[in-house]
């Protein structure tokens, strides 16, 4: 984590680096209050069994392992966290917080962790086109002609009772993203095409 | 009532102006690293009757005590204060201290400003100083106001009980009735052994539990000194330290021992334990000491090695047919229409040993207990591998009888949980029993795979670590997460899913029978019992130790003790010392002879009592009654062996004719006037 020593070989260099965790150096100490803070959870009592990831639907199917989000919460490893792709691939089942032997619950720590990573405007791209399908249709995601037709089929109305049917709702919905500064966000992160 | 030295009165010349000493303890840097010693001591000295005032590292120390002492002499003290920790901790010593400088040691009176002081108002310097400058003034104006007090021995009777026949219970009653006391044991059960005896194998050392145990049931079951009343329990308590008055209600057995078919005139009769009768009574019902996974009737012994050896009716569940009567014969050992009997027994001393109980794991629904046939409990587990058991010792899983070639253990089932379902605690001894399970699969069946799911193996005790290198040797697999869900397959097979913490990796196992290493709990009778004999419980439902490490076996009952889970989770060998320190502690006041009761009992004042007897009923202690006095007027009288100085008759009494002797109203109202008056008088 710290910095790499010079060899000419990149591929060597990478290799060789200096992993040591050095707290002095990596810990943010007023990581753990804030993600306490947002996410309303005492995540410092987290003692490391594995429950969550053990219940989550999305480990087996990924990288993302939730245990190890609490464990850098209390080490204070906030850049390594926030700029974490895994972040985002919580479901927010809260199977994990149902099962915590310790009472705590993990997916508002990510919860917590997604609201500090917008504010500093680290967002996956895919998260930002959902704010944009949002703003365009009221819908993360859209009604397509294939979901009509198997809407048809099944004796219901080609549209829901949403925006695609009330499309005069749209704007209400457009002035909220815009209030809040989420379609702003989206535009410039999209632009810096990050 | 006895008094150990003279009474005021007699002691002839009473001072009239107290003078008072004042000791200001640092207790090293516990006070004097808060507040400023030395501006109490100073302000001590501007206070009514103070005399002296000094501040000392440590009050407690041989020099400190001799301060107190040489003050005494050299100022004419009338009494004493100390300002330093708690009288829980060295009450005793300051009031040893002023007795050796020649004053009545109820002449002492502590003011707590570490504990209530120092340590709460860590980090408010002044503030912290002000409080102990207010302490130190309402003991003083105490101080002036004490009297000479002299406590009072009572008798101790030469007899114990124990409640409870456990192993702890078992060694606790053999201890005492080796030193020559003697003991009544008490068991709910039908048999004395309590949870050891249901036990396969013992870690770390693998001999076999009932072998090593029914020695001691045996012995315990025909000592002279034990008086063991099995099916029986503790009904009512009545009395205080060295007089315990305590009804014993024995359930309906519905037969007779040899000595009971004595004592009615039944030449040679009494249950001889042939089981004649179980062979022939038509009534089958689940053995619950094998938790329901054999069947037992109506008339029945647990196991086969039972103490006593005396066969049980279950009332519940005979139909009166009176077949057993029949194949009984001639011993006449059956009594289709006992009843429950009530006796009562004085004692000077009693020690719980009430036990402990699995915890019911089917609340943590993850686990699939009770929903999943091969998910089992750790004692089951116990039962199923015992060569005594159900299965004559060959493990199955419950859902076809087939020999499982895969366990699974799940450590820490419902321990170390505080969502409040599961305990918040940790259950002490299923990390390493869980090790001897894995050593007795891979042992007894070749080829089976144990695998061991743990947060972390806590082998603490002597050659404990070493038993958990034998297990990883003999390839029991340990996988480090807590286990997160269990699914039932179609075959009854078991998906365990958890994550191996280490690998960073999820991890799903099929195995063929899951046992679940449960948390326990007290036992249900315990919270009963210790109502009865007014013993505390922590907030985890144990039973409160007087100290949690200075007097690990007293409660704050004066002559009752604990010995054993009854007090907090342990394994065997700390059961046994446990059992064997409770006893000592049991026996000192008894092989003393008497004890020392604190003389702060309620005093009526003759005069003043109006003879309404409204104050008996309120005495939580029995303490009060009503007579006729010398004048022939009706008045109340305490006994004050039985009176603990709790106050509410004397905070009740209409006419103030109740004084609580070392908290009397004036004394009590200066203590307050000193506080809201600054000193002022």
């Amino acid at each position: 984590m710290a910095s790499a020593k010079a060899y000419k070989d990149a591929g060597l260099s990478a290799r060789l680096a200096d992993r040591y965790y050095r707290p002095a150096q990596d810990s943010d100490p007023t990581f753990v209050g804030d993600v306490e803070r947002i996410s309303g959870t005492e995540a410092h009592i987290c003692y490391q069994c594995g429950t969550c990831t053990g219940s989550c639907p999305s480990a087996p199917r990924s990288s993302y392992r939730i245990r190890n989000f609490m464990r850098r919460t209390n080490l204070g490893l906030k850049e390594l966290s926030l700029n974490d792709p895994d972040l985002w691939l919580c479901t927010t089942c809260y199977t994990c917080s149902d099962r915590c032997p310790r009472d705590l619950i993990p997916t508002d720590v990510i919860m917590a962790m997604r609201n500090m990573a917008a504010a500093q405007g680290i967002l996956p791209k895919n998260m930002l086109g959902t704010v944009n399908f949002i703003y365009q249709t009221g819908h993360g995601v859209p009604n397509s002609d294939g979901n009509r037709a198997a809407r048809v089929k099944l004796g219901l109305e080609p549209e829901p009772e949403t925006t695609s049917k009330y499309p005069e709702y749209l704007p209400a919905i457009r002035k909220i993203l815009e209030a809040y500064g989420t379609k702003q966000l989206a535009d410039k992160v999209l632009a810096e095409g990050q | 009532m006895v008094y150990s030295g003279k009474k005021a009165s007699e002691g002839g010349d009473a001072p009239v102006e107290p003078r008072i000493g004042v000791f200001i303890c640092h207790c090293g840097t516990n006070i004097a690293g808060s507040l400023d010693v030395v501006a109490v001591k100073e302000y001590a000295l501007t206070l009514p009757h103070v005399v002296v005032s000094e501040n000392y590292a440590y009050m407690c120390s041989t020099p400190g005590q001799n301060m107190i002492h040489d003050a005494i002499e050299k100022d004419h003290l009338t009494g004493v204060v100390v300002a330093a920790c708690t009288p829980r901790l060295h009450e005793p010593t300051f009031r040893t201290a002023t007795a050796n400088g020649g004053l009545n040691p109820f002449r002492f009176e502590m003011a707590n400003i570490r504990d209530q002081g120092s340590w709460v108002h860590m980090h408010d310097w002044d503030g912290g100083t002000e409080k102990a400058k207010d302490a130190v003034r309402i003991a003083v104006a105490k101080a002036t106001m004490l009297e000479d007090l002299y406590p009072m021995a009572v008798p101790v009777e030469h007899r114990a009980m124990v409640v409870g026949a456990g192993v702890a219970g078992i060694q606790t009653s053999m201890d005492l009735a080796k030193a020559g006391i003697e003991t009544y044991l008490i068991e709910k059960e039908p048999t004395i052994g309590g949870r050891m005896s249901q036990l396969d194998k013992t870690f770390p050392t693998l001999d076999c539990s009932q072998c090593i145990l029914s020695p001691k049931m045996a012995e315990a079951g025909r000592m002279p000194g034990i008086r063991l009343f099995t099916l029986a329990e503790v009904e009512s308590v009545e009395g205080y330290i060295g007089n315990f008055d305590v009804t014993i209600r024995r359930h309906a057995r519905g037969v007779l021992t040899p000595d009971e078919a004595a004592a009615k005139g039944i030449v040679g009769g009494g249950c001889t334990g042939c089981g004649d009768c179980s062979q022939v009574c038509p009534v089958v019902r689940p053995n619950t000491w094998e938790f329901g996974m054999a069947p037992r009737k109506a008339i029945y012994i647990q196991h086969a090695q039972v103490v006593p050896l005396i066969y049980t009716i279950d009332f519940d569940a005979c139909v009166k047919c009176g077949l057993c009567e029949t194949a009984c014969g001639t011993k006449k050992a059956i009594d289709l229409n006992m009843e429950d009997e009530l006796f009562t027994v004085k004692v000077g001393t009693v020690i719980l040993a009430t036990g402990y109980e699995t915890f019911p794991i089917e609340e943590k629904s993850e686990w699939g207990y009770k929903l999943y046939d091969n998910v089992i409990s750790s004692l089951e587990f116990e039962r199923l591998i015992c060569a005594s058991g159900p299965t004559i010792g060959h493990l199955v899983r419950p859902s076809d009888g087939e020999t499982p070639m895969s366990v699974g253990f799940v450590l820490c089932a419902g321990s170390r949980d505080n969502t409040g379902i599961g305990k918040p605690y940790c259950s002490r001894f299923c990390c390493m029993y869980s090790l001897k399970h894995a050593h007795q699969v891979i042992e007894k069946i070749p080829g089976c795979k144990a695998y061991l799911f743990y947060m972390d193996i806590r082998s603490f005790g002597k050659a404990y670590e070493e038993f958990y290198y034998r297990i990883q040797h003999e390839g029991a697999k340990f996988i480090r997460g807590r286990v997160a869900q269990i699914q039932e397959l179609p075959n009854k097979n078991l998906l365990v899913i958890a994550e191996d913490t280490l690998l960073g990796m999820p991890v799903e196992i099929e195995v063929d029978l899951v046992v679940l290493a449960a948390a326990v709990q007290p036992t249900a009778e315990t919270e009963v019992v210790r109502r009865l004999f007014g013993v505390s419980c922590s907030a985890d439902k144990w039973l409160l130790e007087a100290h949690p490490k200075l007097d690990p076996c007293g409660t704050t009952t004066a002559g009752v003790y604990l010995a054993g889970v009854c007090q907090g989770p342990k394994d065997i060998p700390d059961t046994v010392a446990q059992a064997e320190g409770a006893a000592s502690a049991a026996s000192i006041p008894i092989h003393s002879g008497q004890v020392e009761l604190e003389p702060y009992y309620a005093q009526c004042v003759e005069a003043l009592c109006a003879g309404c007897g409204m104050c008996v009923g309120q005495c939580p202690y029995s303490a009060l009654s009503m007579i006729v006095n010398d004048d022939g007027r009706t008045v109340m009288t305490v006994t004050a062996a039985k009176c603990k100085g709790c106050g509410t008759c004397g905070g009740f009494c209409p006419g103030g004719a109740i004084r609580m002797q070392h908290f009397t109203s004036p004394q009590i109202l200066a203590q307050i006037d000193a506080f809201f008056l600054g000193g002022e008088q």
